[in-house]
C-alpha cells in the first residue's frame, strides 16, 4: 500500500486528488465491475436505512412494542397488512421491519467485538512469540474445536436473556478466528524492514504494533469482517430460533420464525416473512463481502 | 504411517485435557442455578442442598474437576440434572440419530457437489455454470432452519409425500438395533419396507442441512479445478493427445480434491453443531435436540458431554482428512 502510494505520487504530479483518494476511487471502480457486489451493497444500505428509520415508518408501531389485536388473528397478506398478521393479530410487516434493528446491530457488534479482541490477542501472540504465543494460540485452538453454535447457546442461556448477553456469547466463539488471522499477518510483517527500522529508532512494542504493523494488515481483517457479517446475523437468528437471546415483545427475526413454527403450514406467511428477511440480509452481506474481497485482495479474484 | 497415526492420536490427549478444563471452567463461572431449576419453584433450600451434595456440586472446584476428569476416563460422564440419567447413556441413545443425519447430508453434499463443481469448471461460463453459481450463492445464505420449514411446508404439508418430522413412526418399532442408524439397520435386517420408512424421514432434514455444504463444496471444487486446469502439466497432457476424460479424472480431479477435502472436514464440525437447529425443526431425536434441551434447563454435564463428543469427532475427522491428503497427493509424506 505505502509503496504504490509513493510511486503514484511521483508518476502523477500536481494532482489535487490525494494518492489515498486515488486508491479508493480505483477500488470503487473495480467494485462496480461486479453487478452482484452492487446488488449486495444496495440491499445492505437499504437494510441499514430501514433499521434506523423503522420505528417511524411502520404502519402499526403499537404492535412492535407488544400491542396486540386479537380481532385480526392470522390475516393473510393483504393491502392492509402486507405480510399478513400473526397469532396475536400483530402486523408481520411492522415486526419484520423493526426486527432488522436487533439483527443488524447484533451482527455488527459481534464482528466488531471479535475484531477488537481477536486483534489484540493475535497481535500480542504474533509479535512476542515464545511462550506467550504458545499459551494464547493453544487457547484459540481449543475454542476453535468446540462447536461454536452450541457454546454460544450455552453461554447465552446461562447469562440470561437480553441483546447484550447474546452479543457477548456469540463474540466469545467468534474472536479466535480473528486472533489466528492477525497473528499470521503480524508474524510476516514484523520481519519487514520498516518494522526493524522503527525498532532501531527505539519505538516501543505498542507503537510498533499500533502505528506500523496493524495499519498494514487492515485489508485482510476487513475482508474477513465483511464475509463474516452475514454469518453473524445468521447466528443471531439461530439463537433466536432455538429460543435463546432476545425475548418478545422485542421483534427479532429468529424469534419471529420460531414463533411461527407451530402455525405451519396453514399460516405460512408468519414464517416466510422473517425467514426471507434473514435470507436477504445474509445474502446481501455475502455479496458485499465477496465484492470487497475482490477489490482489496485482487489475487483471490474468482 | 501407522506411527504417524499413533503420534497424532497421542497428541490429541493434551487437547482433550485442555478441552475438559476449559469447558469445566466455562460451565462453572457462568451464572445460573441448574439444581434450583430442576428442583422446581416449590423446592425447599434443604432439598436443593441435598440435591447439590448428591451431585457432588458442594465440593471445592478443583476437587469437582478432579472427580469429573477421573469419571470421564472411567466412562462416567456425570449425571444429567434434567433427565436424571447418566450423560453417557443419554449420548449413546441420541448419537446414532445425529451421525445418521450428518452422514446423510455430507453424502448428499459430496456426491452432488463434487461432480457439479468439476462439470461447471470444465464448462466455465456456460448456462449450467450460471445457474449453479446463482443457486450456490443463495444456498450459502439460506438459514438451515428456514429451509427446513419450507421443505416441511412443500413436501410434507402441500405435496404430502414425505413425513413432517420425527425419525420413525411412533406406533411402529424401528429395525433391530445393530448400528443405531435406522437406514443401515434396515438394510442389515433386509427389511426393505423399514428402509423406505427410515429414508423418507431422513430425506428432508438431510437436505436442509446439505444445501450449504453442497454449495460451498461445489464452489471450492470449481475454483480449484479451474486453477489446476491452467497448470503446465495439463497442457503437456493435452499436447500428448490424452483424452479430456482421462486428463480430468486421472490427473486433475486428484489435485483439485485437496483443498475441497479441507472444506469437507471443516463442515463435519459445522454440521454436528448445526444439528441443534435442524433437529429442532424436525423433532429429530439426536444430540442437537438433547443439547438444546440441556442448554435451556442449564444442565451443565450433558452440554459438556455433547460438546466433548462433537469435538472428538471433529478432531478425528481432521486426522482422517490429513491422511486422505496423502491418498490424493503422494507428495504428502507422513513422518
Amino acid at each position: 500500500m505505502t509503496q504504490t502510494e509513493q510511486t503514484m505520487s511521483v508518476a502523477i504530479p500536481n494532482r489535487n486528488q490525494s494518492a489515498r483518494l486515488e486508491n479508493w476511487s480505483r477500488a470503487f471502480y473495480r467494485f462496480r465491475q461486479s453487478w452482484l457486489s452492487i446488488i449486495g451493497l444496495t440491499i445492505v444500505i437499504a437494510l441499514i436505512v430501514i433499521a434506523v428509520i423503522a420505528p417511524w415508518i411502520v404502519p402499526y408501531p403499537e404492535h412492535v412494542v407488544g400491542g396486540t389485536n386479537t380481532g385480526a388473528q392470522f390475516q393473510p397478506p393483504s393491502a392492509n397488512a402486507w405480510f399478513g398478521t400473526n397469532a396475536l393479530g400483530q402486523d408481520m410487516f411492522s415486526l419484520v421491519l423493526v426486527g432488522s434493528q436487533v439483527s443488524l446491530f447484533s451482527g455488527m457488534a459481534v464482528v466488531f467485538i471479535a475484531i477488537v479482541f481477536g486483534t489484540i490477542v493475535g497481535a500480542i501472540a504474533g509479535y512476542f512469540g515464545g511462550w506467550i504465543d504458545e499459551v494464547l494460540m493453544r487457547l484459540t485452538d481449543l475454542l476453535l474445536t468446540i462447536p461454536s453454535l452450541i457454546l454460544a447457546m450455552a453461554v447465552a442461556a446461562a447469562l440470561g436473556t437480553g441483546v447484550w448477553n447474546m452479543i457477548i456469547a456469540i463474540s466469545i466463539t467468534w474472536w479466535p478466528a480473528y486472533a489466528r488471522l492477525v497473528r499470521g499477518e503480524v508474524i510476516v510483517k514484523k520481519e519487514e524492514q520498516f518494522v526493524v527500522a522503527a525498532h532501531a529508532l527505539g519505538a516501543n512494542w505498542v507503537r510498533i504494533l499500533g502505528k506500523h504493523i496493524l495499519p498494514n494488515i487492515v485489508s485482510p481483517i476487513v475482508i474477513k469482517a465483511s464475509l463474516d457479517m452475514g454469518f453473524a446475523i445468521l447466528t443471531v437468528a439461530s439463537l433466536g430460533f432455538v429460543g435463546i437471546g432476545v425475548k418478545p415483545p422485542t421483534p427479532e427475526w429468529g424469534t419471529l420464525l420460531s414463533g411461527a413454527r407451530s402455525y405451519m403450514p396453514d399460516y405460512w406467511w408468519t414464517a416466510v416473512a422473517p425467514g426471507t428477511a434473514i435470507f436477504l440480509a445474509v445474502l446481501a452481506f455475502n455479496l458485499l463481502g465477496d465484492g470487497l474481497r475482490d477489490v482489496l485482495d485482487p489475487k483471490a479474484r474468482r | 504411517m501407522l506411527l504417524y497415526i499413533l503420534r497424532r492420536l497421542i497428541l490429541l490427549l493434551p487437547v482433550l485435557f485442555g478441552l475438559t478444563l476449559l469447558l469445566f471452567i466455562v460451565a462453572r463461572i457462568l451464572p445460573g442455578d441448574p439444581v434450583g431449576l430442576a428442583a422446581g419453584p416449590n423446592a425447599t433450600p434443604e432439598l436443593i442442598a441435598q440435591m447439590r451434595s448428591e451431585l457432588g456440586m458442594d465440593l471445592p472446584l478443583p476437587v469437582q474437576y478432579w472427580n469429573y476428569l477421573t469419571g470421564l476416563v472411567s466412562g462416567d460422564w456425570g449425571m444429567s440434572v434434567f433427565t436424571r440419567r447418566p450423560v453417557v447413556a443419554d449420548i449413546m441413545e441420541y448419537l446414532p440419530a445425529t451421525i445418521e443425519l450428518v452422514f446423510a447430508s455430507l453424502l448428499i453434499a459430496v456426491v452432488i457437489g463434487i461432480p457439479l463443481g468439476l462439470l461447471t469448471a470444465v464448462h466455465k461460463n456456460g448456462a449450467l455454470d450460471y445457474i449453479t453459481r446463482t443457486v450456490a450463492l443463495g444456498g450459502i445464505a439460506m438459514p438451515r432452519f428456514f429451509l427446513g420449514l419450507l421443505l416441511q411446508m412443500a413436501f410434507a404439508a402441500w405435496l404430502d409425500i414425505l413425513p413432517l418430522s420425527g425419525r420413525y413412526p411412533l406406533i411402529e418399532s424401528p429395525p433391530d438395533h445393530v448400528t443405531g442408524l435406522y437406514t443401515l439397520d434396515a438394510l442389515i435386517a433386509g427389511d426393505w419396507y423399514a428402509f423406505q420408512v427410515a429414508l423418507s424421514h431422513l430425506a428432508l432434514p438431510a437436505i436442509a442441512m446439505a444445501l450449504s455444504p453442497l454449495a460451498t463444496i461445489m464452489r471450492m471444487m470449481r475454483a480449484s479445478t479451474i486453477e489446476v486446469l491452467q497448470q503446465d502439466y495439463v497442457m503437456t497432457e493435452r499436447a500428448l493427445g490424452l483424452s479430456n476424460h482421462l486428463i480430468l479424472f486421472k490427473y486433475v480431479l486428484k489435485n483439485a480434491m485437496t483443498s475441497t477435502l479441507t472444506v469437507i472436514g471443516l463442515y463435519v464440525s459445522w454440521l454436528l453443531g448445526g444439528t441443534v437447529l435442524v433437529e429442532t425443526v424436525f423433532d429429530w431425536p439426536g444430540l442437537g435436540l438433547y443439547a438444546t434441551q440441556a442448554i435451556l434447563t442449564q444442565d451443565f454435564m450433558p452440554v459438556i458431554g455433547v460438546t466433548l463428543v462433537i469435538a472428538i469427532i471433529y478432531l478425528i475427522t481432521m486426522l482422517i482428512v490429513d491422511l486422505l491428503y496423502g491418498v490424493f497427493n503422494p507428495k504428502v509424506r507422513y513422518a
